[in-house]
């Protein structure tokens, strides 16, 4: 280790040494110059001894045992998700590249960073606020998302008024952080298949009716992407449940539909992949069927120009064709 | 009830709440047409004004008097590309920069604002299949910047790919690694702002010098190279260290600043830009990225993975270029330039001599420099920490070195200008169709190393290495004299067709026979944003038919692919889902 040779510190001394940066940095005192170098010094002392670096290995499992306990204990990786904005450049993403090693660890099939974590609730909700501030949103994020693929953190997140937030955050001007605040929203709702089945079932209203605001967005990426993500929900067989009830719904319907004429051809097609579950769906409510119906021949009329130039595309065109016959030979229910 | 036709119909019986929303939305839509109006005005400004090549193109509105679309803006809409860069900006925002100057201290505390109000777009710097890159004026920062616009709908890759490399940029805070400051949509753009270096790019200099003076035996010395290069290794460590690829390092991608920075470029998203791909052949088709010449062999084999060793490979064929002047397989198409890479032994700065001993002033230490990096083996090949302990980087000089020897000899403002006037969206370069069936964008500069262009841009002077001209570094215009001007007068055309809010325009060219071909200006105008890509193949056809038979003929209508609103009906007549091309004289 010719690099740090001198400083031989454990992992104790590693984090209580950083921790004291931390808290002095915090205080704002006369020796933040110090504090932040010394902050940034004992991140990269620690990332190197969960990554290694390209003269030394990683160290032994013993030591990276003892790092974690020390850091569980000394509630740091609290304390530095609190503190990340005043930390620099390259120490938030040492931050987050510690964070998520260290919760990345298994002992067996254990992982007991988010055991850990799980009695911490406070961590996941600090790195959700994460999204309001600028400067920090994206090492939050690249933190959240590797949290999300945690079954018991996702439910944590979902089930937390804080998740409603990124309908927020998702909408937000800046774009790079709104894209990322998509990605984890939609990590969260689709990683964990029965569990955010279970979640949009639970809570369908709520969760519907600020996704509306998605779709509707005056934000093209926004309305783009929600469209999308709508779609695959929608399509994910074990969301059959939130799909049939979404599909009664003869407002939606006329939302699909006219998103079907939106002027972007990139949406027009997202929309079509969430209208063809309406026209697919063979116990057709009599709102929707009455809708369809009324509009049976001009539908017929737009789908077959629709896209035309597609030609490649043989799903599309296969569906395409479905949704065409279908509605061709869309009848009353008798007895009306 | 209700009816489906006019997508109001639904939202007028809908509760208040969609209303709003309706009407929201329909203010965004006015919005769009303002912008839209901007762009057909540069268009049509630079089209009906100047030359491109030696064909001219120029959109007119029928009838006249159309509302709204003459609108004429103040702002000055003249075209630069990269090579424009410098002056462009120093023009535009001379007074303004002197008070920054003053006010510099005290400004880091206003973020980079996220609305297209607070950027003021000045001239086009740069142009790519969907983005364009202009000058700018940040109004509450008082700072200049550069705005690249990337156009979402003809983004064909995933969004998640676009996010992945702005946070890429974002995740960089290096002196040689471009400065990213905010992104935001705006409509159907993404507009990125970064920060604008003023000297463009190391091809614009390159290229530049080759015409000003006798570049046979090589574009720069040992010691320019060097110093612009170890810059070049310091950001790509950094980049490395980081855990990302470049993909795309190469001599258009290393841009200066006046004060002699080195940075790079462009990650990655040019490379994603500069193959506009088909929508419909997406899935097939996730092809390489990169630009063949300096592209790796196992970067073009594609079986296996590649990592950040693919970025030394390209770093070695730029030292070449920085020498030689081009990328060593240049005069070959992409297709050949693969075949080269992958069967031959790796250039070196020979390889694409015509003489013997023709770069016999290059040292031994600079040729084991770019051997080193030139290994098929990508283990083989050093890091970017390690090759800054090359021997050859101990020849590196300071910043103040490159202001005298690069930024200073840069093209001159008429040069600059000059070069604008031949240059405009979509009409600097062309799109190819390389041999895999993709449609790849080049501009000039691209077009001379990665494509053996067949086209009629071939104004371009000779070959750097064929110029034979005097020595001495003034720029001179005189240069760019078109040797080829006999042949038959070129034919006059016009293509009648409605525009995308279905106003019809007429657009005027001039079509040589012999040296233009019906589906090089297609592309052209698909390029220019005059036509819908989709009607590439009608225009082509059509064209050709009207040139081969154009004693008997002079006019054609025919039908086009794009597609018509729901409420249209085609007719032939009225040019709606059809168009019309007619012989001028």
């Amino acid at each position: 280790m010719p690099l740090f040779g001198k400083s031989q510190k454990g992992p104790a001394d590693v984090v209580k040494a950083l921790k004291e940066a931390v808290n002095s940095l915090e205080k704002g005192d006369k020796k933040a110059e110090k504090a932040q170098e010394d902050v940034s010094k004992n991140l990269v002392l620690i990332k190197n001894m969960l990554y290694g670096t390209s003269d030394a290995e990683p160290q032994a499992d013993i030591i990276v045992a003892q790092l974690a306990q020390e850091l569980y204990n000394s509630n740091l990786l609290l304390l530095l998700i609190q503190n990340l904005n005043r930390i620099d450049f390259e120490g938030k993403k040492d931050v987050a590249q510690v964070f998520n090693n260290i919760l990345r660890r298994q002992i067996g099939t254990r992982s007991p960073t988010v055991e850990y974590i799980c009695t911490k609730s406070e961590i996941l909700f600090t790195l959700m606020t994460g999204y309001e501030h600028q400067e920090i949103a994206l090492n939050c994020g690249t933190m959240l998302r590797e949290c999300a693929r945690y079954e018991a953190l996702a439910k944590i997140m979902l089930y937390s008024d804080d998740f409603y937030n990124f309908f927020r955050y998702v909408e937000v001007s800046t774009f790079d952080i709104a894209s990322d605040a998509f990605s984890t929203f939609k990590e969260l709702l689709t990683r964990h298949k029965l569990l955010c089945a279970d979640f949009l079932e639970m809570n369908y209203d709520k969760v519907f009716t600020h996704y509306q605001r998605l779709l509707n967005s005056e934000n093209y990426v926004t309305r783009r992407q929600s469209l999308k993500l709508l779609g695959e929900l929608l399509l994910d067989r074990h969301n059959f449940t939130v799909m049939t009830r979404y599909i009664s719904n003869p407002d939606n319907l006329k939302l699909m539909m006219n998103m079907l004429k939106e002027r972007s051809r990139n949406i027009q097609f997202e929309a079509f992949h969430v209208f063809k579950v309406f026209v697919a769906n063979p116990n057709k409510p009599k709102p929707i069927l009455d809708i369809l119906l009324r509009n049976q021949e001009k539908l017929v009329e737009f789908l077959v120009r629709f896209h035309t130039d597609r030609a490649e595309d043989e799903q599309f065109n296969d569906e395409k064709a479905y949704l065409i016959r279908q509605i061709r030979e869309l009848k009353p229910i008798p007895g009306h | 009830m209700i009816m489906w036709t006019p997508a109001e119909d639904i939202k007028k019986s809908e509760n208040g709440a969609t209303n709003k929303s309706n009407v929201r939305r329909r203010r965004t839509g006015v919005y769009k047409m303002e912008a839209a109006e901007g762009v057909v005005f540069q268009n049509n400004r630079f089209l009906s004004s100047l030359t491109i090549g030696k064909r001219k193109i120029s959109e007119e509105i029928l009838p006249p008097g159309s509302p709204g679309i003459f609108r004429p803006k103040p702002t000055t809409c003249e075209h630069l590309t990269f090579s424009g860069y410098a002056r462009a900006a120093k023009q535009s925002f001379g007074n303004l920069l002197s008070r920054k100057m003053a006010t510099s201290t005290s400004q880091t505390s206003v973020p980079w604002p996220n609305t297209k109000d607070d950027y003021e777009l000045g001239k086009v710097i740069g142009v790519g299949a969907t983005a364009v890159v202009h000058g700018a004026l940040c109004k509450p920062r008082n700072e200049k910047c550069a705005i690249k616009r990337i156009n979402l709908e003809k983004w064909n890759t995933s969004m998640d790919e676009l996010l992945k490399e702005i946070q890429a940029m974002s995740s960089c805070n290096h002196e040689n690694v471009v400065t990213y400051y905010t992104s935001f949509v705006v409509r159907e753009e993404l507009w990125l702002v970064l920060k604008l270096l003023e000297g463009g790019s190391l091809l614009d200099i390159i290229k530049h010098k080759t015409r000003a003076s006798n570049c046979k035996h090589g574009v720069f010395d040992e010691a320019t190279i060097a110093t612009v290069l170890k810059e070049v290794l310091k950001g790509l460590e950094y980049f490395h260290s980081n855990g990302q690829i470049h993909r795309d390092i190469k001599a258009g991608n290393i841009l200066l600043g006046e004060d002699g920075t080195v940075q790079i470029a462009d990650f990655g998203v040019s490379a994603w830009l500069a193959t506009g791909r088909d929508v419909s052949r997406e899935k097939v088709r996730h092809t390489f990225v990169g630009t063949p010449c300096w592209m790796a062999p196992e970067v073009m084999e594609q079986d296996h993975g590649y990592d950040f060793k693919a970025d030394i490979w390209s770093f070695g064929i730029t030292a070449i270029e920085m020498a030689s002047g081009t990328a060593p397989y240049h005069k070959y198409p992409p297709m050949k330039v693969l075949m080269l890479t992958l069967q031959n032994d790796p250039p070196n700065l020979d390889t694409g001599a015509e003489e013997k001993d023709q770069y016999k002033a290059y040292g031994k230490t600079f040729r084991k420099m770019i051997t080193d990096c030139l290994q098929k083996e990508p283990s083989k090949r050093p890091t970017a920490a390690e090759l800054l302990k090359h021997p050859f980087f101990k020849k590196a000089k300071d910043k103040k070195y490159l202001q005298s020897t690069l930024v200073a000899i840069g093209p001159s403002l008429e040069t600059r200008v000059e070069k604008a006037k031949k240059r405009q969206p979509g009409a600097s370069g062309r799109l190819h169709r390389k041999e895999t069936g993709e449609w790849v964008w080049s501009s000039e500069d691209e077009a001379e190393g990665a494509c053996a262009d067949d086209s009629s841009d071939s104004d371009d002077g000779a070959k750097p290495m064929n110029t034979l001209a005097s020595a001495d570094d003034s720029p001179s215009g005189s240069d760019r004299e078109e040797g080829a001007d006999d042949g038959p007068p070129p034919v006059n055309l016009v293509l009648r067709m409605r525009n995308a809010k279905r106003e019809l325009n007429d657009i005027r060219f001039e079509f040589a026979v012999g040296k233009d071909s019906a589906e090089g200006i297609a592309t052209e105008l698909v390029g220019a944003g005059l036509v819908d890509g989709k009607d590439i193949t009608a225009i082509t056809v059509n064209l050709q038919k009207l040139i081969d038979q154009r004693d008997r003929q002079k006019i054609v209508t025919f039908q086009l692919n794009s597609p018509l609103n729901s409420s249209e009906v085609p007719d032939d007549k009225a040019l709606i889902g059809y168009a019309q091309i007619s012989i001028m004289d």
